[in-house]
């Protein structure tokens, strides 16, 4: 790739200032951190030591790799039948449209939503399991559970992503195969599939470390018969009340994630040269036909099930909005709606500014980071990019105790601001925009930029006047996933709220903790619909951009 | 009584001569659910115009975000939060030795002995059960730590994890005494229990929603968790081992290196006064007073007298927490 060499009187002041940046807010903290871990009046591995010997961190290790494999691959199988059903399937577009705005709900939602209304729903008198089917006996604690529930969470990642893939596969390639005679099938194996291999491997890598990521979802589901290691840290730290020990183990996890990210990485380049998808040379496109009419409605029945189980699960937490107390007292009531609107109105209204307030630093820093990265040269370069997603691919919780560690005392002081909730946003969240830029760049030829800078522009007015208004697609998505995360998240940001700033989701997490589920249903409901709205007028906006689907802006949540 | 009233004069000289326009304010962080906390936080601003900054962590959370924020403490008090989050805090280094002048009123298994933290109020562990369930069952309500090891209880409790929650504490240290400080007994008894436990929550209360809604027979947890569930309406009974439970605190302590330091001292003073205790009843906490003479729920009163209430040594807690956790992790719950 043609790349813009150090020398250049812009790109180099530009990459130390990002540096910097990440430098102060990603490395720092983790320092800090470091040192708090392995440090004890001297180099110390007391903090690991303890924690060899304990049987579940062990286990929570090869737990932790088991869940990520198998919601990795159920994830991906599940994405890619959506996927084939929604491209394939000559689904009506309303019916389309219907399905891939209930299955990303979980993805959306606030965390620990998915979780409590799969309980809801499939848990011992749940919804579907005991009123429906009569069972009295089930477990959802433990493996199955934590894999269902995370499987429905981030399957919509793998369906988003292979969504965009499979759209791009000509289909007059199937169609050449079927004229030579070749069966549906064959086509499918050897057409269909092969094209769509680095969409695939990309699918179950993003949900894999997800799955690895999460801790939500098994601090609810997992029970203490399947630790898994984000759970587990969290719990030396807040139950044990071993900071050092949470640390370390958070440390541990940094391997197969970081692992993942390089993989995953490596996948984008290598589909970057050879599977360039705007040739220009599409052929008239003809009817698909690839799919049999039996394979469309098994399909359909899968996702019709998926998608049912889902609508279910969020219909409950509507109810329980909605009502005084599920399941003691089902009156139509709006006590709930009533709080979130007067007591409540403060975290909302900070979440909010906060949200805002991430998008256009979080925005202009992702694109920028992402030009850097893709166009340029100058010395550590990988190791700048490299940098910059360890927030990403940290656990939440230590994320979160690294920048209380680092911030609440000088040189830097910016705990009990916004502030640090935006920077924490910013440089944990920032990663879908930046990839989002790199791989737009990579379909696009630099010469337009050549061309720019040999009519006498400077590099700066390159930037602005020819990449900014080309990346403007990812700068968008970019922003969306931003808000989203900055409305949803909440493992790092526990650590951050202060006494002036508060959160919808720390609301959350208390309202579920305290028996008050119809409030957090309804800041849950409160959330849902204003991350709804955010990417609507996001995906109009591409539109208007002329820049493909939500599908794009969608398949970055994960990433 | 004297030293109540000498306080009272001191606050409103403070009142007089700081007037209104120095708003004091005092940070406190708390473990108490905000709809438990606020009111008291209210009745304070409402009595000397001080105001009470509060955010509501989980106790593992308050203690380790005080902990990284040793250096440059935010808060000024820790109030209402378990016993054994103090202990951890005390051996932190995040809090400082402080006698309220009522110490001598509070019995001395309210109250670290080195002064370092004091019991706000009492706690204690109760079973509860889910009515409905128990008819269908054609059970009683448990009575007796045995009752739950009954077959017919397989994969219907729940309780705390006693890696996250204080509650589970309660329960283990409840278990030793009251198989008579018998540690093997007692950890022979929690393996069999585990048989019957459908799953092990993140916070103390957290299976009063299950045993609400029927999705477990049996909670394992403390007072208020059962009594709010009461209150908002779900068919819950409350019932207590016959063989007993460990009485537990919820206690206040000053932040090392507080900012506002005085301002604070005269909180945690108003902490032990009969105002504040008695609002612990008046705003249904549903937790005993520390303070003797202190007004309790006529609810709670009725239930205590079928509690036999087990007096913990917190001195021995504190040493031998860690190890009767370890030995749950490594023992109890490996199977």
């Amino acid at each position: 790739m043609n790349r813009q060499a150090v020398r250049d009187p812009v790109i180099l002041p530009t990459a130390m200032v990002v540096w910097a940046a990440v430098f102060l807010f990603v490395l720092y903290p983790l320092g800090r951190l470091l040192i708090l871990v392995f440090w004890n009046e001297g180099p110390s591995l007391d903090a690991v030591r303890g924690l060899v010997g304990d049987w579940t961190h062990r286990a929570a290790l090869v737990n932790s790799l088991v869940l990520a494999a198998l919601v990795g691959v159920a994830g991906t199988v599940l994405g890619f039948a959506f996927a084939l059903l929604a491209l394939r399937g000559g689904l009506p577009k309303w019916l389309g449209r219907a399905v891939d705005a209930v299955v990303l709900l979980p993805l959306i939602s606030p965390p620990f939503t998915a979780a409590i209304a799969l309980i809801f729903a499939l848990g011992p008198r749940g919804l579907i399991s005991y009123h429906v089917f009569g069972l009295t006996n089930v477990s959802i604690y433990g493996l199955s559970g934590t894999f269902l529930s995370e499987t429905l969470t981030y399957f919509p990642i793998a369906y988003l992503t292979l969504k965009a893939v499979i759209a791009n596969i000509d289909p007059n390639l199937e169609d050449s195969a079927f004229s030579l005679g070749a069966r549906r099938w064959r086509v499918f194996r050897t057409v269909t599939v092969p094209l769509a291999i680095p969409g695939i491997a990309n699918a179950f890598l993003l949900v894999s470390a997800a799955s690895l990521a999460d801790f939500a979802t098994p601090l609810i589901l997992a029970g203490t018969k399947f630790p898994v290691l984000p759970t587990q840290a969290f719990l030396q730290i807040t139950g044990l009340y071993d900071m050092r020990g949470g640390a370390a183990l958070c440390f541990l996890l940094l391997v197969p994630a970081l692992a993942i990210f390089v993989g995953q990485r490596r996948w984008i380049e290598r589909r970057g040269g050879s599977y360039v998808t705007v040739t220009g040379k599409l052929g008239a496109v003809t009817r698909i036909k690839s799919l049999s009419p039996i394979a469309i409605t098994g399909l359909g029945v899968l996702c019709g099930a998926v998608a049912l189980l889902v609508l279910v699960c969020y219909t409950l937490i509507a109810a329980a909005s909605l009502v005084k107390g599920l399941g003691a007292d089902n009156r139509l009531s709006f006590v709930h709606y009533a709080h979130v609107f007067s007591g409540g109105l403060k975290a909302v209204r900070d979440t909010l500014i906060i949200a805002v307030l991430c998008m256009p630093v979080g925005g202009l820093f992702a694109v920028v980071l992402g030009f850097l990265v893709a166009r340029t040269e100058f010395p550590g370069r990988r190791a700048l990019e490299f940098a910059a997603m360890m927030n990403y691919a940290l656990p939440g919780t230590i994320v979160g105790i690294a920048y209380l560690v680092a911030f609440n005392d000088p040189p830097l002081v910016l705990t009990g601001t916004a502030f640090i909730l935006v920077v924490c946003y910013v440089f944990r969240y920032s990663l879908a925009g930046t990839r989002a830029t790199t791989a737009v760049l990579a379909q696009i030829d630099p010469s337009l930029e050549e061309a720019s800078a040999s009519l006498g522009a400077r590099r700066d007015v390159t930037f602005r006047r020819v990449v900014l208004p080309l990346v403007r697609p990812a700068l968008l998505a970019g922003m969306t996933v931003l808000f989203i995360r900055a409305m949803t998240a909440i493992s790092a940001t526990i650590f951050l709220v202060s006494l002036s700033w508060s959160l919808v989701t720390v609301r959350i997490l208390e309202g579920i903790t305290n028996l008050e589920l119809g409030q957090a249903s309804a800041f849950s409901m409160l959330v849902i619909a204003l991350v709804y709205l955010a990417v609507v007028l996001a995906s109009l906006a591409m539109r208007k951009l002329n820049a493909g689907s939500l599908g794009q802006a969608g398949s970055l949540l994960g990433g | 009584m004297a030293s109540a009233l000498r306080l009272f004069a001191s606050l409103l000289l403070v009142l007089v001569f700081a007037g209104p326009g120095l708003a004091q304010t005092v940070n406190v962080y708390t473990a108490w659910p905000e709809s438990l906390s606020q009111p008291i936080f209210k009745a304070y601003t409402a009595k000397t115009g001080v105001q009470i900054n509060f955010i509501r962590l989980s106790t593992g959370e308050l203690v380790a975000r005080a902990t990284a924020e040793k250096n440059n403490p935010r808060a000024d008090v820790i109030w209402g939060a378990p016993g054994d989050g103090f202990a951890a805090a005390k051996e932190a280094g995040i809090i400082e030795p402080y006698k309220t002048a009522n110490i001598d009123k509070i019995p001395a298994e309210l109250r670290d002995k080195d002064g370092y933290y004091t019991a706000v109020s009492k706690n204690t562990l109760i079973f509860m059960s889910n009515a409905k369930l128990l008819k269908e069952k054609g059970l009683k309500a448990p009575t007796s730590w045995n009752d739950l090891l009954d077959p017919a209880f397989k994969g219907q409790i729940q309780t705390a994890d006693a890696r996250t929650s204080g509650t589970a504490l309660t329960r283990i240290l409840s278990i030793y005494y009251a198989f008579g400080k018998d540690e093997e007994k007692a950890i022979d008894y929690q393996k069999k229990l585990h048989k019957n436990v459908q799953v092990y929550t993140k916070s103390g209360g957290g299976c009063t929603v299950p045993a609400s809604l029927g999705q477990t027979t049996v909670c394992i947890a403390h007072m208020p968790d059962a009594m709010e569930a009461k209150k908002k309406g779900y068919d819950v009974v409350v019932s207590f081992p016959k063989e007993g439970v460990a009485a537990v605190i919820e206690g206040v302590a000053l932040v090392k290196g507080a900012k506002n330091r005085e301002a604070a001292v005269k909180f945690i003073e108003w902490t032990f006064s009969k105002e504040m205790q008695d609002l612990l009843d008046k705003n249904n906490v549903y937790m005993l007073p520390t303070l003797p003479g202190a007004s309790i729920d006529a609810d709670v009163q009725a239930l205590m007298k079928e509690a036999k209430l087990l007096p913990v040594d917190l001195e021995w807690v504190g040493k031998n927490r860690k190890r009767l956790v370890d030995r749950w992790i490594n023992e109890v719950i490996r199977d």
